[in-house]
C-alpha cells in the first residue's frame, strides 16, 4: 500500500515502531527469554548483580521478571482502555457530529457528563461493588470508559466537517439510512484519523493505569507498572537511594508512550503532507 | 513574538531568583524560615504520626475517630487521666491521680490536691465521676462503656500529711462485667475533662450531648495539662507550653517541659516522615519507616542500637474464620500455622523489626514475658516447618491438585470434595500489612493451601471485621500496651462472651472468626471461664498458672495465626536538635513519642542538641 | 424575539444544555456513592467497635445514623422496625432532603470530619488546589503554545531538537518527574524543600515571609507539572502551526513581504482555538487533577479531601467536592463555547446566517 510505503519512509514512524514491535516481544515472549519468577532470590533491595540486572525489590524478587510481569499488565490494561475509548467515542463522535441538531447537543451532553465525573471517582466507586477488588481488566474498562470524551470532541469536529461533503451528500438523496452512511462512507474516510486517536488513546490508558496505581487505587490481583511505582514510593525507596525500584519502570513506561507518540506524529505527517518535511 | 517570548523569560527567571534569594538568609536546610519566626527551632519540638486528617474537633467528648491530637486516645498533653502506664517496668505512675491500693473488689486512686485547671479551679471527683458516669446519662457518650465496669465511685475527704485530699474508691461491677484489670485500664486510658464547664454546655443546649458534640473547643479549653492549643490548619497544629501547668510544680519539681511549642505538621504520604527525619525536620515520629538503620549517619535512632530496634508490644495476626469449611478443622488451622515462613515476614515486611516470633498469643518479653513458657511453646506450638505442614495435611486427608505447569489449582478435603480458594482479607495500601500477607500466601500455597490475597479497600475492609465475612482477615488486637494485656489480646481473639454466627446483621466486636461457638458440641467452656477468672486473679502464681492453661489452648486450637511482634508505637527520632530521649541505654522513660503514658516525662528531659 | 438576537440565543441554547448537564450530574454524583452495600456508618463501626459490648455497639451506631440523617424519621421520631432497630431512610428520601438543603445554602456536615461543615472542608482544600494548578497550567499553556508556534515556523534545527525532547518530555509520567525532582534537589543537594506548602513553623497570613515561603516551596512542584504540561501543548500547538502555515492565507501574508512576528500572530490566532479548548478542559478539571502531586508534595488540597472522602464514604463531602467539580467543568466549558462564538469569526459568521450551532 502506498500508505504504508510513505509510512516506513518517515525514520520517525520506523523508530517508533521499532520500539513498540520491542516492547511487545518483551511482553510476549519475556517469560521464555528470561527466567520469570515471582518467588524471593535474595536480600531485600539488593543491587543489581549477576543475572538479576535490575536488581530486587523489597520482598527480594527479581525485577526482571516483575518487569515483565507488569509489562504485559500494563500493555493490555493500555489496549483494553483505548479500544473501549476509542470505539465510544468515535461513534458518539460520528454520530453526533453528523446529525448535527439537537442530537448533536445531546450527545454532547452526554459527553460532558463523564467529562464532569472524575474517574478516580467512578473507579473505587465501581470497585468497592465487587468483593473480588479491583482487577486490570475492571481498570482498564473504566479507563476506558471515562476517557473517550475528548476522542468524541475531536471526532465530531472531523466528523461535522466532513458531511458537508459531495458523496455523502450524494448517499443521503440515494436514500441510505444514517447507519449505513456512517459505516460505508464517513468510517473509511475517517479511518486513518481514528487510528491516529487510537493511538493517543492507548498511550493515555497507560499513563493512567500509571497514576491510577500511584493513588493506591491500581489492581490488587497482578503487577503492572504502575504498582511497581506504587511500591516504590511507600516503602520509601526514592529516600534510600533504590533507584532500581523506579527508574526501570519510568524507563518502560516512557518508552512506550514516546514510540506510540512518535508513530501518531509520524502518521500525522503522512497523511497531511504539509506536516512532513 | 520572539522579543515577547524573551521578555517573559527573563521575567520568570528574575521571579525565580528573587524567591531563592530570599531563603538564602534563612538558618538550616530549607525549612524554618529564618530568625523572625514565631517558633524558634531552639523552643520547638516537632513530632508527627499521629494525625492524618484534617483537624476536625477538639472536644475532649468527641469520639477517638472524630478527635483532633493532641486530644484524643492515650495523649495526655491538654488533657489528663488519673494514672500512667509505664509498659517497660509494669508500674503504674501517677498523674491526676494516685494509685493507692487495687484488688478484686475496687481500685483506690487519691486525687492530686495540687491538681487544678487552667481557668484555676480545682480538679475535684465531680469531674472524675463526670467523665466516668457519663454513661448512665447518654447511653453514646464516648466514655459510655466505663458504666460497664465501675458500679460506682465512693469519695472519701482524708488527711494526707497535713493536706485535704479526695480518695475516689472505684468499684468493680461484681455483678457485671467483673474486671480490675479493665478497671486499671480505664483509669489509664480516660482523660478527666472539667465538668464544671460540659455541665453548663448540656445545661445551655437542653441536656443534649450531640449538641454538645457539635462545639470545637479549639480556642482557650480549659484543659489540665501541660500545654494548650495555640492554632491549627490542615497542614498542622501548634501547642504551646503552659507556664502555670499545676504538675510542674507536683510532679516535676518545679521545672518547665523544655520545649515552648510543639507542632504536629500533617504529612499526606508515608515517605515524608523519613525524609524530614533524616533533614532534622522532624524530631521524632511513629510510622513505619523501613531499613531505619540506613538513615542512622543522619542521625535517627530507635530505642534499641540493632535489631529488633523496637520494643514489641502488639501482635498483628490473621483471625480464621472458624465457622466454614475447612478453617473449621483445627488441624488445617495448625497446618498453616506451619507454612507461613516467620522469617521472612520479619526480615521483608517489617525490616527485622521483630524479634522471633513464639507460638501462641504470649510474648517472650516485657511485662507480659514472665507468663511466657517456653516447654509448652516447644511441646504444644507450631512453628515455620513446610514438611510438618504438608504432614498435618496429609494426615487429615486434604490432598492438593496441581495444574500441568507446576502450579498449585485446588485443594480436596478427605472426602474428595474440592475445596473453594482461601481469600485472606487485608485492607490495600498498608504497606507493611501488604507485605505479610504476601509473604503468608507464599508459605500457604507452597504447602498447597489453595490461599490468595484479598487486598481491599479500607471501606470494604472494616465491615468486614465484624460481620464475620471473611476467610482470613488481617487484625491487630489489642493496639495499645495497658495493664490488661495479655489478657485482653485473648478476650479479642477467643472470647465467646457475645458469640452470634456469621450472617445477616450479626456482629461481633471480639472473637471475630467465632471461634468456639457455645452451641457447638465442642465449646470448650475452659476458654470462657479462664477468661472470666482472670481478671480477678490476684495470686500471681494463679495467674501464670491459668495463663499457661489460657495459651495452652491457643496453640492447640491454633484459632488464629500470630504473624510477628510489632512495637506498640515506632519510636524514631532524631538527635540533630534534640538530645537525651530514653533509649534501652537510658530507659527512664517508656518508648513511646513523649505524649502518651509515661513518655510524657520525656519533655522534661529533652536538651538542646546544640 | 430571539431571532432577532443570534448571538443571545446561541448562549441562551448552550447554557440551557450545560444546565440540564448539571441537574444530571448532581444526580449522578449523590446516587453513585450510595449504590454500594458499605455505610460509612458500618466503616466507622468497624474502625471504632472493638471490644464494646453488642448493646453498646447498637447505641452508638444508632446514634451515629441519627446524627448523619440516615434514619426514616416520621413527624420527628425514628421509625424502629420488629427488631426495634432504626430503618434507614431510602437514597431518595436522603436526596430530597440533599436539595432542600443546598437551596438554604447548607451543604451538610462531613461524616468523617464531624462536626466539620463540607462547606468548611472544601474552603479549606480548594485554595491549595487552585494556588498549585492555576499557575502552572497557564503558564504551561501559554509557555507549551508559544514555543510549539515557534517550533512550526522556523523548522530547522530548532525544530529537530526541540520537538523529539518535548515529546520525550510529556511521555514521562509527571508524577516520577516529581519524586525524581524531590529527591534530587530536595533529599540530595537540599536546594528546596521536600513537602509541604509553606514552611513548618509558619501560620498563614498577610506578611512577607508567608509569602516567600509558600513560593519557594511551589518551586518543585510547579515544575514537576509545568514541564511536561508544556511539552505536550507545545506539541499539539506544533502541529495546527505547521497545518496553518500551509494554507492559502499565510502563504499569501508570506508572498505580500509581512514581517515574521505578524505572521506568527495570525497563527497563533487561528491554531489556538482548539487548543483554548484543551485549556477548558484542563482548568475545570484541574480540580481533581491534582492529586498525586498533592499526595507527593503534602499540599492539602482538594484531590486529597475527596479522595479520603471516598475512602470513607463521607457522601456530603463527595456531593460537595463533585458539584465544585461538575460546577467549575462546566462553566469552564460554557466560557469557551462562548468565547469561540465571540472569537471564531466562521461561528459568528454561521450565527448571524442563522445557522446557529
Amino acid at each position: 500500500m502506498k500508505l504504508l510505503k510513505n509510512l516506513l519512509k518517515s525514520p520517525m514512524f520506523v523508530f517508533g515502531i521499532s520500539l513498540l514491535l520491542l516492547t511487545i516481544i518483551l511482553a510476549v515472549f519475556g517469560s521464555s527469554i528470561f527466567t520469570v519468577t515471582m518467588d524471593r532470590v535474595g536480600q531485600q533491595y539488593a543491587a543489581p548483580h549477576g543475572k538479576y540486572f535490575l536488581g530486587l525489590d523489597d520482598l527480594g524478587r527479581d525485577y526482571v521478571s516483575l518487569m515483565i510481569r507488569g509489562l504485559q499488565s500494563s500493555l493490555y490494561v493500555g489496549l483494553l482502555a483505548g479500544v473501549i475509548a476509542t470505539v465510544i467515542g468515535t461513534f458518539v463522535g460520528i454520530y453526533g457530529g453528523f446529525k448535527g441538531g439537537w442530537v448533536d447537543d445531546l450527545l454532547n451532553m452526554f459527553t460532558n457528563i463523564f467529562i464532569v465525573i472524575p474517574s478516580f471517582v467512578i473507579l473505587i466507586l465501581i470497585s468497592s461493588s465487587f468483593s473480588e477488588g479491583r482487577s486490570l481488566t475492571l481498570i482498564g474498562i473504566i479507563i476506558g470508559l471515562t476517557t473517550w470524551s475528548w476522542t468524541a470532541r475531536a471526532v465530531r469536529a472531523q466528523s461535522s466537517a466532513i458531511k458537508t461533503k459531495d458523496h455523502i451528500i450524494l448517499a443521503k438523496l440515494n436514500g441510505a439510512n444514517t447507519v449505513k452512511i456512517i459505516l460505508v462512507h464517513i468510517l473509511p474516510y475517517l479511518a486513518s484519523y481514528v487510528f491516529m486517536v487510537f493511538i493517543l488513546q492507548v498511550a493515555s490508558g497507560i499513563l493512567s493505569e500509571a497514576s491510577i496505581s500511584m493513588i493506591g487505587l491500581g489492581p490488587l490481583d497482578t503487577v503492572s507498572l504502575g504498582t511497581i511505582l506504587n511500591q516504590a514510593k511507600n516503602t520509601g525507596a526514592l529516600g534510600d537511594g533504590v533507584w532500581w525500584a523506579f527508574i526501570p519502570a519510568t524507563v518502560v513506561i516512557t518508552v512506550i508512550v514516546f514510540a506510540l507518540y512518535l508513530i501518531n506524529t509520524s502518521m500525522e505527517g503522512v497523511f497531511n503532507p504539509r506536516l512532513r518535511k | 513574538m520572539k522579543k515577547v517570548l524573551k521578555l517573559k523569560g527573563f521575567i520568570a527567571g528574575a521571579l525565580l531568583c528573587g524567591l531563592i534569594s530570599c531563603q538564602s538568609g534563612s538558618g538550616s536546610k530549607g525549612e524554618s524560615s529564618g530568625g523572625g519566626s514565631m517558633f524558634p527551632r531552639s523552643k520547638t519540638l516537632y513530632l508527627a504520626g499521629s494525625q492524618w486528617g484534617d483537624p476536625s474537633t477538639f472536644n475532649p467528648l468527641a469520639e477517638a475517630w472524630q478527635s483532633s491530637w493532641p486530644v484524643r486516645d492515650q495523649f495526655n498533653l491538654m488533657y489528663e487521666p488519673l494514672l500512667v502506664y509505664n509498659s517497660i517496668d509494669g508500674k503504674v505512675e501517677p498523674c491526676l491521680g494516685t494509685l493507692v491500693s487495687k484488688d478484686a473488689d475496687s481500685i483506690v486512686v487519691d486525687i492530686n490536691p495540687a491538681a487544678k485547671w487552667s481557668d484555676g479551679k480545682q480538679v475535684t471527683s465531680t469531674d472524675v465521676k463526670f467523665i466516668f458516669e457519663i454513661g448512665r446519662r447518654f447511653k453514646s457518650a464516648s466514655t459510655a462503656f466505663a458504666a460497664e465496669f465501675v458500679s460506682g465511685i465512693n469519695v472519701q475527704t482524708v488527711d494526707n500529711a497535713g493536706v485535704k485530699t479526695e480518695r475516689c474508691s472505684f468499684l468493680v461491677d461484681k455483678k457485671g462485667r467483673n474486671n480490675p484489670l479493665v478497671v486499671l485500664d480505664l483509669l489509664q486510658s480516660i482523660r478527666i475533662v472539667p465538668s464544671h464547664i460540659f455541665e453548663k454546655m448540656l445545661a445551655d443546649n437542653n441536656n443534649d450531648l450531640g449538641a454538645v458534640l457539635k462545639f470545637k473547643m479549639d480556642s482557650l479549653p480549659v484543659v489540665s495539662g501541660p500545654y494548650t492549643l495555640q492554632t491549627y490548619s490542615n497542614e498542622k497544629i501548634i501547642i504551646k507550653r503552659r507556664a502555670d501547668y499545676w504538675g510542674n510544680a507536683a510532679l516535676h519539681g518545679g521545672k518547665l517541659p523544655v520545649p515552648e511549642f510543639i507542632i504536629h505538621p500533617i504529612f499526606k504520604s508515608n515517605d515524608h516522615f523519613a525524609i524530614a527525619l533524616q533533614k532534622g525536620e522532624l524530631d521524632a515520629s511513629q510510622t513505619f519507616i523501613p531499613r531505619i538503620w540506613l538513615k542512622k549517619k543522619d542521625g535517627v535512632a530507635t530505642w534499641h542500637e540493632s535489631a529488633p530496634y523496637f520494643v514489641s508490644g502488639v501482635l498483628p495476626l490473621l483471625l480464621i474464620n472458624t465457622t466454614k469449611p475447612p478453617l473449621n478443622d483445627k488441624n488445617f488451622r495448625r497446618a498453616m500455622a506451619a507454612a507461613i515462613n516467620y522469617d521472612d515476614i520479619k526480615e521483608l515486611a517489617v525490616s527485622g523489626y521483630s524479634p522471633f516470633k513464639q507460638p501462641g498469643l504470649i510474648m517472650n518479653s516485657g511485662v507480659e514475658g514472665k507468663f511466657f513458657n517456653a516447654d509448652d511453646a516447644k511441646e504444644f506450638g507450631v512453628t515455620y516447618s513446610l514438611e510438618n505442614a504438608k504432614k498435618i495435611l496429609a494426615d487429615g486427608g486434604y490432598k492438593s491438585v496441581y495444574k500441568a505447569d507446576g502450579t498449585l489449582d485446588y485443594m480436596t478435603d478427605k472426602k474428595g470434595t474440592k475445596l473453594p480458594t482461601l481469600s485472606v482479607k487485608s485492607p490495600a495500601g498498608w504497606s507493611d500489612w501488604e507485605a505479610m500477607v504476601t509473604l503468608a500466601v507464599k508459605g500457604l500455597r507452597d504447602a498447597g493451601i489453595d490461599a490468595r490475597e484479598g487486598f481491599v479497600d479500607a471501606s470494604l475492609y472494616w465491615p468486614a471485621l465484624p460481620s464475620g465475612d471473611f476467610d482470613l482477615i488481617m487484625h491487630k488486637p489489642a493496639s495499645s500496651v495497658t495493664p490488661s494485656l495479655p489478657w485482653s489480646r485473648f478476650e479479642a481473639v477467643m472470647s465467646s462472651r457475645n458469640w452470634v454466627p456469621v450472617g445477616g446483621d450479626n456482629k461481633m466486636n471480639e472473637n471475630q472468626g467465632r471461634y468456639n461457638s457455645p452451641k457447638s458440641k465442642e465449646y470448650n467452656s475452659k476458654v470462657d471461664s479462664l477468661l472470666k477468672a482472670i481478671p480477678t486473679i490476684q495470686d500471681s502464681a494463679a495467674m501464670t498458672a491459668a495463663y499457661r492453661e489460657l495459651n495452652k489452648i491457643f496453640m492447640q486450637d491454633q484459632p488464629a495465626l500470630p504473624l510477628c511482634y510489632l512495637p506498640e508505637q515506632f519510636y524514631e527520632f532524631s538527635t540533630a536538635h534534640w538530645k537525651n530521649w530514653p533509649t534501652e541505654a537510658n530507659p527512664y522513660a517508656p518508648p513511646l513519642l513523649p505524649w502518651i503514658g509515661a513518655s510524657t516525662k520525656i519533655l522534661w528531659q529533652l536538651q538542646l542538641a546544640k | 424575539m430571539l431571532k432577532k438576537y443570534p448571538t443571545l440565543r446561541y448562549i441562551l441554547q448552550r447554557g440551557g444544555w450545560y444546565f440540564i448537564t448539571f441537574i444530571i450530574a448532581v444526580t449522578i454524583n449523590f446516587f453513585l456513592p450510595r449504590l454500594g452495600n458499605n455505610n460509612p456508618v458500618d466503616i466507622i463501626m468497624g474502625k471504632a467497635s472493638s471490644g464494646l459490648s453488642t448493646e453498646a455497639a447498637r447505641e452508638k451506631e444508632e446514634s451515629y445514623l441519627v446524627e448523619f440523617g440516615l434514619v426514616k424519621k416520621v413527624k420527628g421520631e425514628i421509625v424502629r422496625d420488629e427488631l426495634g432497630r432504626p430503618v434507614k431512610s431510602s437514597s431518595f428520601e436522603q436526596f430530597v432532603n440533599y436539595i432542600k438543603m443546598c437551596f438554604m445554602g447548607d451543604f451538610g456536615t462531613s461524616f468523617q470530619k464531624y462536626p466539620k461543615k463540607v462547606l468548611d472542608v472544601i474552603l479549606d482544600a480548594v485554595p491549595w488546589t487552585i494556588a498549585l494548578q492555576l499557575p502552572t497550567i497557564i503558564f504551561g499553556w501559554i509557555i507549551g503554545n508559544v514555543l510549539g508556534v515557534l517550533a512550526a515556523y522556523r523548522r530547522g534545527i530548532f525544530d529537530r531538537v526541540f520537538f523529539p525532547s518535548a515529546m520525550l518530555l510529556s511521555s514521562i509520567p509527571f508524577f516520577v518527574f516529581g519524586m525524581l525532582l524531590v529527591y534530587c534537589f530536595a533529599v540530595v543537594w537540599g536546594v528546596f524543600p521536600a513537602m509541604g506548602g509553606y514552611a513548618g513553623d509558619l501560620v498563614p497570613s498577610f506578611s512577607w515571609a508567608f509569602f516567600s515561603s509558600a513560593g519557594y516551596h511551589y518551586i518543585l512542584p510547579f515544575f514537576s507539572i509545568f514541564l511536561c504540561l508544556a511539552g505536550g501543548q507545545a506539541i499539539g500547538m506544533r502541529s495546527m502551526g505547521i497545518y496553518e502555515l500551509g494554507t492559502d492565507y499565510i502563504k499569501y501574508a508570506q508572498w505580500l513581504g509581512l514581517k515574521g512576528n505578524r505572521i506568527l500572530g495570525y497563527i497563533f490566532r487561528n491554531a489556538m482555538l482548539p487548543q483554548l479548548t484543551g485549556l477548558a478542559l484542563s482548568l475545570g478539571t484541574m480540580i481533581s487533577g491534582a492529586l498525586i502531586t498533592e499526595m507527593i508534595f503534602s499540599y492539602p488540597g482538594l484531590g486529597m479531601a475527596m479522595l479520603t472522602a471516598i475512602q470513607n464514604n463521607d457522601y456530603p463531602v463527595i456531593q460537595g467536592g463533585t458539584l465544585i467539580i461538575t460546577v467549575s467543568v462546566l462553566i469552564a466549558n460554557f466560557t469557551v463555547d462562548i468565547l469561540i462564538g465571540f472569537l471564531d469569526p466562521r461561528v459568528k459568521a454561521g450565527l448571524q446566517m442563522g445557522k446557529g450551532n
